[in-house]
């Protein structure tokens, strides 16, 4: 049986009489509301409200993008830049985001497509075995990268003297907050305000008042290339690659796309959100690496980033206070948007893979697992940064590299989903497509074990340097 | 919300969109024995990778 039967995906499903032609089981309070964001989508689309079509259809691209632009990755941008200055870095920042459009697109579409998230589809289209090592893969990822959200939380609150309480707290309110409106629609916009001060970076970067020259010559030429230790330019390399393209991005955007109900008709717009997303992600990536750069030359490389007083404390001394404040309020709300998505993409494999309600269209009572997935998962990081002596340090440091490693396995499954003609009929990946996101794959699975293999070798003394 | 009034409002929605059609499984894909050894091979590789990770982690947490 074809997954896309063409009378099944164009347009309402109406009679010849223009009566509603309603399918036999009863309408879903999750039914009612998702039919209600179509409704306005349908007047848009039928009035020819272009801006209030693309402002309705947005949402899942940006937010997957900005969501990555997390703490920790604006952390290792600005480490790359206090590191190297200027340079191949910044270049390669653009790169790894033009490799998460491709990535991302491909989700958005399986999910407009079918209808179905990431989880659920690995589970019923490759089994079981693939469907949970995805799963118990991406809540590996998900609970060390919300530790590290909560860290960067922390170093922000810090500047302004606040401790680890605060950040716990603070970040598990948040979510909770987010999660009591019971409609998709509702937690799209407030996380979509948030993350929209990740453009905070891109203030500071300014106000460092780089010089134009030096930032549009090496943007261009991607030099100078770095120099010094193999080891540390490969953990580099591979945390600016995990901090683009994550496994949690592709689960959340696919499910995401599904719940707020995208549908073949909406792909040019999902489209247009994804490469927002990007743009808007690379710009203010680029920004922490220019915040970052403005250390190079003032001891910038010896900063550990988590800990201590870290970056906000070391540009406060550079830079001055302005540029310190706005980077310290940029890794709050880095962090905070970051928690938000990644907590919602565990809520979503969780029940995708349970095969239980799984809609933030759902009240928290019809869908208990997939909201206790989601405010659990921030429940446990924030209680573990509160620990006494755990190596907060190190478990941050290596979150992007660990999503790194285990992304191929996403990105492999997601290819073979989005070329599946049989599930996505005409929408299927064109050869061209299954070609770069092989080469994509291929380029992010050598990256990553290139630095694993590495510092390994060097932890059991087989090369020097460990 | 009344009957009519959520009549109208499924009409906005694909028939395969409903919460009733996405919780019906899709059939398991037909895999070539190429692919199911580059999947292996690459749960091979995960596998290996990872622990390589982990090691290194452990071994930073401990020393």
């Amino acid at each position: 049986m074809s997954l896309q039967d063409p009378a099944l995906l164009e347009g309402p499903i109406v009679t010849d009489g223009g009566v509603a032609a309603l399918p036999g089981p009863s309408l879903t309070p999750e039914d009612g509301a998702r039919s209600r964001d179509r409704l306005r989508v349908h007047d848009a689309r039928r009035h020819g409200r272009r801006w209030y079509l693309l402002w309705l259809l947005v949402g899942p691209g940006i937010l997957a993008m900005l969501g990555e632009n997390d703490g920790p990755s604006m952390i290792s941008y600005a480490t790359t830049g206090a590191t190297y200055g200027l340079g191949f870095f910044l270049p390669f920042i653009l790169v790894t985001f033009a490799m998460a459009i491709v990535c991302q697109e491909m989700a958005m579409r399986v999910g407009a497509v079918t209808h179905r998230g990431y989880g659920q589809l690995v589970l019923e289209r490759f089994g079981p075995l693939w469907g949970w090592f995805s799963a118990g893969d991406l809540i590996l990822t998900n609970l060390v990268t919300l530790i590290a959200e909560f860290v960067a939380i922390r170093i922000g609150l810090s500047y302004f003297h606040l401790g680890a309480g605060v950040a716990a707290a603070l970040g598990v309110v948040l979510v909770a907050f987010t999660l009591s409106g019971g409609r998709y629609w509702r937690w799209e916009r407030i996380v979509l305000g948030m993350a929209l001060f990740n453009g905070l970076f891109l203030v500071a970067a300014v106000l460092t008042k780089p010089h134009w020259g030096s930032v549009g010559h090496a943007l261009v030429t991607g030099s100078p290339f770095p120099g010094g230790s193999l080891n540390t330019l490969l953990l580099l390399v591979a945390s600016t690659i995990g901090a683009t393209v994550t496994p949690w991005m592709i689960f959340f955007q696919q499910s995401a796309s599904a719940d707020k109900g995208l549908t073949p008709r909406d792909l040019r717009h999902g489209r247009y959100d994804t490469i927002a997303g990007g743009a808007l992600a690379a710009v203010f990536g680029c920004g922490a690496l220019i915040v970052g750069a403005a250390l190079f030359g003032h001891g910038g490389s010896s900063i550990q980033g988590l800990s201590g007083a870290g970056f906000p404390g070391a540009l406060k001394l550079v830079s001055g206070k302005a540029v310190a404040t706005i980077f310290a309020l940029g890794l709050i709300e880095a962090g905070a948007v970051a928690l938000l998505t990644i907590s919602a993409s565990t809520g979503y494999a969780v029940g995708e893979c349970i095969g239980v309600p799984h809609s933030f269209n759902n009240s928290p009572r019809k869908a208990a697992l997939f909201y206790g997935a989601n405010l659990g998962a921030a429940l446990i990081a924030a209680v573990i940064i509160l620990i006494p002596g755990a190596p907060l340090l190190s478990i941050a440091l290596n979150a992007n590299v660990l999503a790194t490693v285990l992304l191929p396995v996403a990105l492999v499954f997601l290819i073979l989903l989005a070329k599946d003609r049989e599930l996505m009929g005409k929408w299927a990946n064109k050869t061209s497509t299954n070609w770069i996101a092989i080469a994509i794959v291929a380029f992010i699975s050598t990256c990553g074990a290139a630095y694993a293999i590495d510092s390994f070798l060097q932890t059991v003394h087989l090369i020097p340097g460990g | 919300m009344t009957a009519e009034d959520e009549q109208e409002l499924v009409m906005f929605l694909e028939r395969d969109q409903l919460v009733t059609d996405t919780s019906r499984p899709v059939p398991r894909a037909a895999l070539s024995r190429r692919i199911n050894n580059a999947l292996w091979a690459l749960r091979v590789f995960v596998v290996v990778v990872s622990a390589m990770v982990i090691y290194t982690f452990i071994s930073q947490v401990t020393h």
